[in-house]
Formats: C-alpha cells, sequence, structure tokens
C-alpha cells in the first residue's frame, strides 16, 4: 500500500530523499524547487516510512501527508471574470495544491447569469477528465439551484460550493455541497474561512475515495505512477516539456504533457519489465487539454490479468 | 460600523444573500475609497426576475483640484514658479499648463519645479476635476458589484444621487418604473 506524502526541505541533500524512496519502491509524483527549498510529493510503501522520516529528520525537513496527491481536481468558476476571481477560486485551488492535488482552473465562456448559464461539450469533456471537480458558485439559493443545469452531465464527483446552507437533497446531481463560500471580494484569513476550506479538501477526499473504491471493485492492470515511471524512462523527451508537471496523475491513468501526433506512437511503444506495451493495457488518445496524450489504464476485466 | 447613515438591502427570500451582499458592496466601496462619499444606499434585487438595483444619495460637493491646492505658486523672474507638493499630481498639472500656454511657455527646470512665462499667476487653474473621477470610480464599483451576467445596465446619474439597474433580460420602462417604486418604499420604511 503506497501512502501519499509531501516533504517540505532544504535544496541541499534532498536528492537523497529521492533514492530512499525509489530504492524503497516509491514514486516521485513531483518535484518543485523555490530557490533554496523543495517541495517533494512521494508515493511511500506504508510499512517503510519510518526509514523515510528517519532520514528526513536528520535532513531537518518536514514531512506531511497529502491526501489529495496523484490526483487531479478541477475548479470551476463561471467565467474568469472579477466578479469570480481571485479570492475564492484561487484560495480553492491553492488549498487543494497545498493538500497535493493537481488543480486547474477552468472560467466557463458562457456560465454566467440565472437564465443565461451553460456549459458546452468542450468544457464538459475537459473536465471530465479529472478526478473530481469544484464548482464555485455565488450567494443565491436560487441561482444555486438553477446551475445544476452545468454540471448534470459531468461524470466525475462533482463538489458544489456556495454561500447559503442548502440540503443536499436538493442537489441531486451533487456529490457533496459545501456551503458559507459563495462570493467573497477578500481573501480567505478568518478562521472560520480557513475551516470551510478545509471542508471543502474533506469533501474532496470523500469524492477521491469513492472513485477509488469503485476502481478497487475491477483493478486497473497496473498503477499510474508505474506508468508514469515507465513513460519518463522511456520517453525522454518528456522531461524537455515546459510544464512544471510533464506528466500529471489520474486515478485511472495519466497524461503526457508532449504533442500527440508526434509522440503517441512513442508513448503506446512504452514496454513494462512483464513483456506487454503500453498500448496493449490503456487507450492512448488526445487530451481535450492542449494537444497532449491522455493514457487511460483498462481494467482488470478488459486486459484480463494486473501487474 | 457602516460610514454610511443608511444601507439598506433588500433581497426577498435571500436572507444570507443579502447579509453577503452587504459585506461585498462594503469590501468594493472600500477597495476604491468611495464610501465617504456616498451618504444612503438602498439595494434592491429579485432573484426571480432577476434584476438588480441601487440607488445612492451622494455626498457631494468635492471642488475641482486647483494649482494652489496640490503646489506652491511664487512670482519669479519672467513668470512663475510652481513647486509641486504632491507628485501624484504632475502629470494632470502639466497637461493643464501646455494646454493654456503652449509647450513653448512651460518649462520643467527640475523634478518637481515649473515655471511658465505669464503675466497672470496660475494658481486657480483646476488641475483634476474630482466630481468627474468620484464618477467614474463609483460606476466601476457598480459593475464590480453587480452579478456578473447582469448584462443590460442603465445608470441614471445626477449631482445628488445615482440609480443603477442592470438584469438579464430586456430593460423595459415598466420594470424599471416598479424598481424605481420598490426602492422608494424603502426609503420611506
Amino acid at each position: 500500500m503506497l501512502e501519499p506524502v509531501m516533504f517540505t526541505g532544504g535544496v541541499y541533500k534532498h536528492d537523497l530523499v529521492m533514492e530512499l524512496v525509489e530504492d524503497l519502491g516509491g514514486y516521485v509524483l513531483q518535484k518543485n524547487v523555490t530557490q533554496s527549498e523543495v517541495i517533494l510529493l512521494l508515493l511511500v510503501p506504508k510499512e517503510d516510512m519510518e526509514a523515510l522520516k528517519a532520514l528526513i529528520s536528520e535532513l531537518r525537513g518536514e514531512l506531511v501527508r497529502a491526501p489529495l496527491a496523484g490526483t487531479e481536481v478541477a475548479v470551476v468558476t463561471p467565467t474568469l471574470a472579477i466578479h469570480h476571481l481571485p479570492h475564492t477560486a484561487c484560495d480553492i485551488a491553492e488549498y487543494l495544491r497545498r493538500n497535493g492535488a493537481k488543480s486547474n482552473m477552468i472560467g466557463l465562456a458562457r456560465g454566467v447569469g440565472r437564465e443565461t448559464a451553460q456549459i458546452n461539450e468542450y468544457e464538459s469533456m475537459l473536465i471530465d477528465e479529472h478526478d473530481a471537480v469544484v464548482f464555485i458558485f455565488g450567494n443565491f439559493v436560487e441561482c444555486i439551484r438553477k446551475k445544476e443545469a452545468l454540471y448534470r452531465n459531468i461524470n466525475i464527483p462533482v463538489v458544489v460550493t456556495g454561500g447559503p446552507e442548502i440540503s443536499k437533497e436538493e442537489l441531486p446531481y451533487a456529490f457533496e455541497y459545501v456551503p458559507s463560500v459563495g462570493r467573497i471580494t477578500h481573501r480567505a484569513k478568518k478562521a472560520t474561512e480557513l475551516g470551510t476550506l478545509d471542508n471543502i479538501i474533506e469533501s474532496v477526499g470523500r469524492a477521491l475515495d469513492r472513485t477509488r473504491t469503485e476502481i478497487s471493485k475491477d483493478p486497473l492492470t497496473t498503477s499510474p505512477p508505474r506508468v508514469m515511471d515507465a513513460v519518463r524512462e522511456q520517453v525522454p523527451e518528456v522531461e524537455y516539456s515546459f510544464s512544471p508537471l510533464p506528466i500529471a496523475l489520474n486515478l485511472n491513468g495519466v497524461r503526457v504533457k508532449l504533442p500527440y501526433e508526434k509522440y503517441k506512437d512513442a508513448v503506446r511503444a512504452v514496454k513494462f519489465d512483464e513483456g506487454v506495451t503500453l498500448g496493449e493495457i490503456a487507450t492512448i488518445r488526445p487530451s481535450k487539454m492542449k494537444d497532449y496524450i491522455l493514457v487511460r489504464i483498462l481494467p482488470m476485466s478488459e486486459t484480463g490479468f494486473v501487474f | 460600523m457602516d460610514p454610511m447613515e443608511v444601507f439598506k438591502v433588500e433581497i426577498a427570500g435571500e436572507e444570507f444573500g443579502a447579509k453577503k451582499y452587504r459585506e461585498i458592496i462594503m469590501d468594493i466601496l472600500q477597495d476604491l475609497g468611495l464610501i465617504r462619499s456616498i451618504g444612503r444606499l438602498y439595494v434592491f434585487v429579485d432573484v426571480k426576475k432577476p434584476v438588480f438595483a441601487v440607488y445612492g444619495l451622494l455626498r457631494t460637493g468635492i471642488p475641482p483640484l486647483l494649482v494652489r491646492d496640490v503646489a506652491d505658486v511664487a512670482q519669479a523672474q519672467g513668470g512663475f514658479q510652481i513647486k509641486v507638493n504632491d507628485e501624484e499630481h504632475m502629470a494632470d498639472l502639466l497637461k493643464v499648463l501646455w494646454e493654456k500656454y503652449g509647450r513653448e511657455r512651460v518649462e520643467q527646470p527640475s523634478r518637481d519645479v515649473v515655471v511658465v512665462a505669464t503675466d497672470a499667476s496660475p494658481s486657480d487653474l483646476p488641475v483634476a476635476d474630482l466630481e468627474a473621477e468620484f464618477r467614474q470610480d463609483l460606476t466601476d464599483a457598480l459593475l464590480r458589484v453587480a452579478p456578473e451576467g447582469f448584462r443590460n445596465r442603465r445608470n441614471e446619474m445626477t449631482d445628488k444621487s445615482f440609480f443603477f439597474i442592470a438584469a438579464e433580460d430586456t430593460l423595459k420602462p415598466e420594470l424599471i418604473f416598479e424598481v424605481k417604486e420598490k426602492i422608494r418604499s424603502m426609503e420611506n420604511a
């Protein structure tokens, strides 16, 4: 069982941490260097956690659990105008990031208005590529009810946030509803506001757990971090991608940030030690995000084996 | 504590929304530094229609900013010397002087000093029309406050008051009349 954790510490000797994680059979999901500090998102086998903790305390670093690591969460606002950004949307996205998720902000083209709000097919398909989504709505009960149309056709769990208290029964298409967010024109700084952000994280965590449980009923042929490692090794061009996270992890696959047409065959041909190629155990198709490559690992029921 | 004398928000059936909109309006007016110039404010929203309206009484009488307000004017050889105290107004001041005297008669020997070749003192020239700036800021604030989808807008401004209405559907005269009536009843309540 791999445990998602986040290491924060100095750049000096942080490679020892990365080496240890790889030796233990874990994965380094993301590495962010900010001047003299480094943040690593790691997946580490639970039983070896003590070894890592010992090394990190020696390096005077910090290790915290990052429950959302290895997932991608969309934060959707009705538009990208001043009415919705920056405060609420950025606070939520940043909080998700701090808990290990990769958060993407999406502003709808025509999401505004009570009567006129709409979402198009491209937008909902883009949102569907994530593991969970947070929809940020405003302060009026009537509008939040009405805007259900925006997420009715989304296939991933939808966490809806808004100002007023609304019972869950009134929003049947939402996974959960988190109140007391709404339209805010200042940064979240009061204890109650931070508590609300925690509620959103918890709700997203529950949504992801549900997806994990669903996946475990028909497990994936291999785990996404393993695919990530193999792609990184065998398609070295990915390291030259300008994205801060060249391979983004989802619960059921990865997104490789290379042009689809040029690299789809290279990704398809990635070979595992067991002798199978990635093309045999996963679907490889163009992502809705730019011209990236979307890899979706097939479940055991389709390939007949798990490794 | 509200610095305004009266600040009423009426949103039928949306108590939480009314409370929040109060905060939003306060935040935005404070951000733009307008709060002291508004005496009374009435906000009326009907989410079912949907329509959003604001009516406010202004604390007017902001005099235009004159040269002597922002600078020390002294007679000098061949004209007047203007020493600017607040550099923020330098650009406006130069623009006004250039317009009035022409570029060849305005000289700027140092960063905060301007010399104008003229016989009459320029100290009573207006540098900036604060009233117009205030109106611009106020319109900006109203656009920010109104919910975003409300694309049909109308803004009536007089010396003493302003009335702003925004809706998703076309603004019909009946609707405007009805909302004005509502606000009048809020005023008299």
